[in-house]
């Protein structure tokens, strides 16, 4: 444990600094503007009907049939969200930095599964599924945090007003 | 081909079973997207590589899949689930699997 506190300590004196202001202004407008375009997205279609029910809850289903729906999402994090993270790993608790960048990743995620639902005609999905994916065996790689996922749904056309 | 990840298909019935099918690819992201990643994650933001490369996996591993669910002459797979799993570092296995079926509407 001292010796990772030490590391921490050299890395802020020696390159930490700037790329750490880096992060602060980068880093910070990046995730703002995501979730502003998150919230945005969800607004305007949110008599778009998402549920993540085993089966469709209306019968009413009309044509085209159902269909399957996949979305991959992989957000890095930045050198802020690392390096804040490396402190937390000191004192433990929760890691706020990497809880806001998993939350971009599965409305992200969530977003692009209504929007190919849409696009091919259909007005809800059920069974919205969001798991973790290794990319390229990439979470043994610590050097490079991110939240990578896969959603999976099931998209509907039903004429039941929601 | 009807593929859903839910155990039944609404508006369909299910007339036959024909059995588990599965398609699976393991690949592995190059250097220059490793280098394209590192900066990335100085500022932030969607890693298109790596998110390409998912896709990429994934409609292999489908595509898979479904000559599979061709081959029993199905009509529909239900229930598809995918999952990952890491080789070594530097590469990644991302599986499909579903159960092949054959519908008729029910309408």
């Amino acid at each position: 444990m001292p010796g990772n506190l030490m590391l921490l300590m050299i890395q802020l004196l020696l390159f930490a600094g700037p790329l750490v202001l880096f992060g602060l202004v980068i880093g910070r407008s990046v995730e703002k503007r995501h979730f502003r375009r998150l919230d945005k997205f969800e607004q305007a279609h949110q008599d778009f009907l998402v549920t993540q029910l085993k089966s469709f809850p209306m019968s009413s289903v009309v044509e085209p049939p159902p269909s399957l729906l996949v979305a991959e999402v992989v957000i890095a994090s930045d050198y802020l969200k690392s390096w804040f993270a490396q402190w937390r790993n000191l004192f433990g608790g929760e890691v706020h930095s990497f809880q806001t960048l998993q939350t971009r990743a599965k409305r992200e995620a969530v977003a692009r599964l209504t929007q190919s639902a849409i696009r091919q005609g259909y007005n809800a999905m059920c069974n919205v599924r969001i798991e973790p994916v290794d990319v390229g065996g990439a979470l043994s790689n610590r050097r490079s945090p991110m939240a990578a996922v896969l959603a999976t749904a099931t998209a509907y056309h039903t004429d039941r007003a929601v | 081909m009807i593929v859903t990840n839910t155990e039944t298909v609404a508006g369909y019935d299910i007339v036959a079973v024909c059995g588990l099918v599965q398609g699976n690819t393991v690949r592995a992201k190059h250097a220059g997207r490793d280098i394209a990643a590192g900066l990335k994650n100085l500022m932030g933001g969607e890693l298109r590589g790596y998110t390409e490369l998912l896709t990429e996996s994934r409609r292999e591993a489908m595509q898979r899949m479904l000559a599979q669910a061709q081959q029993l002459e199905a009509n529909a797979v239900v229930n598809v689930r995918f999952t990952t799993s890491a080789v070594t570092a530097g590469a990644a296995e991302l599986y499909a699997y579903g159960t092949a079926v054959s519908v008729t509407p029910s309408y």
